[in-house]
């Protein structure tokens, strides 16, 4: 590889991390939006489903901001808004499916996420995935 | 939002996309004809974010205006950043970024055509 930085682990938001960075930004912006839109108008409706939505922007938000920036600190929060991101994904999915009446409206992380093309449930891992790879001491 | 113009904006959204692909896949950074092609691409949104405010402001209301504006201010603001975040980026991975921003802008603009309640397609 060209670039080799002086760090023990590689940059996040470099190469294929890039792309990554960029779906992260795509859903915390349409999570986060999408959230406050129902929070301002119809937050009487499925206040559960509202909430959840908005928590899960937020999730978004702060994984894309560990992403895109460099350290241990910026690592250490990518990994744990990553890790609340599958484990979101997974609960509320089969929370959804198993139970249609708490969720009358849809969050992003309903159905694991195949109102997204399941790219809710497939962030995540690849996230994950990215961490471990860049987490790596290049010698 | 009118109708051609929003069958022109997904169709230039999907071929900006395909190209971005093909460009990582050729290892190719972000170059000069991604800045073409994002800035025709924008152009056009620019035109249907214009017409589309006009209308609103002009007394046509969309069952959820506030929504629909929203998306009308996504949709031109979201290729100029992809744009820069894809050319800081030296490697072949550019174009993928801005097939990212452009599939969004895809989605949002089928949203935008349904907010409007005219048919898709």
């Amino acid at each position: 590889l060209a670039e080799q930085p002086a760090r023990d682990a590689r940059a996040t938001a470099t190469g294929p991390g890039r792309v990554l960075v960029a779906v992260y930004a795509v859903f915390a912006l349409s999570a986060t939006a999408r959230a406050g839109v129902q929070l301002a108008t119809k937050f009487h409706e499925a206040p559960v489903a509202y909430l959840l939505s908005a928590f899960a922007g937020v999730v978004y938000i702060l994984a894309t901001v560990g992403l895109v920036r460099t350290g241990p600190a910026a690592r250490r929060l990518a990994w744990t808004a990553v890790s609340i991101e599958l484990a979101g994904v997974l609960v509320i999915g089969t929370f959804s499916v198993l139970d249609r009446g708490e969720f009358p409206d849809s969050t992003v992380w309903s159905d694991y996420g195949s109102g997204y093309g399941w790219v809710p449930l497939v962030l995540p891992v690849l996230g994950l995935l990215w961490l471990r790879h860049t987490g790596r001491r290049s010698g | 939002v009118i109708h051609p113009l929003a069958v022109a904006v997904l169709l230039l959204t999907a071929a900006l996309a395909v190209f971005g692909i093909v460009t990582t896949v050729l290892g190719r950074p972000a170059e000069r004809p991604h800045v073409l092609a994002v800035g025709l691409t924008e152009a056009v949104l620019v035109v249907q974010a214009l017409i589309g405010a006009a209308r609103v402001l002009g007394g046509h209301r969309p069952p959820e205006t506030s929504t629909f504006m929203i998306y009308l201010a996504v949709s031109v603001c979201v290729l100029p950043l992809g744009l820069q975040f894809a050319r800081a980026e030296p490697t072949r991975w550019g174009g993928t970024v801005i097939a990212v921003a452009a599939v969004a802008i895809g989605v949002a603009e089928l949203r935008l055509l349904s907010l409007w309640g005219a048919p898709v397609g």
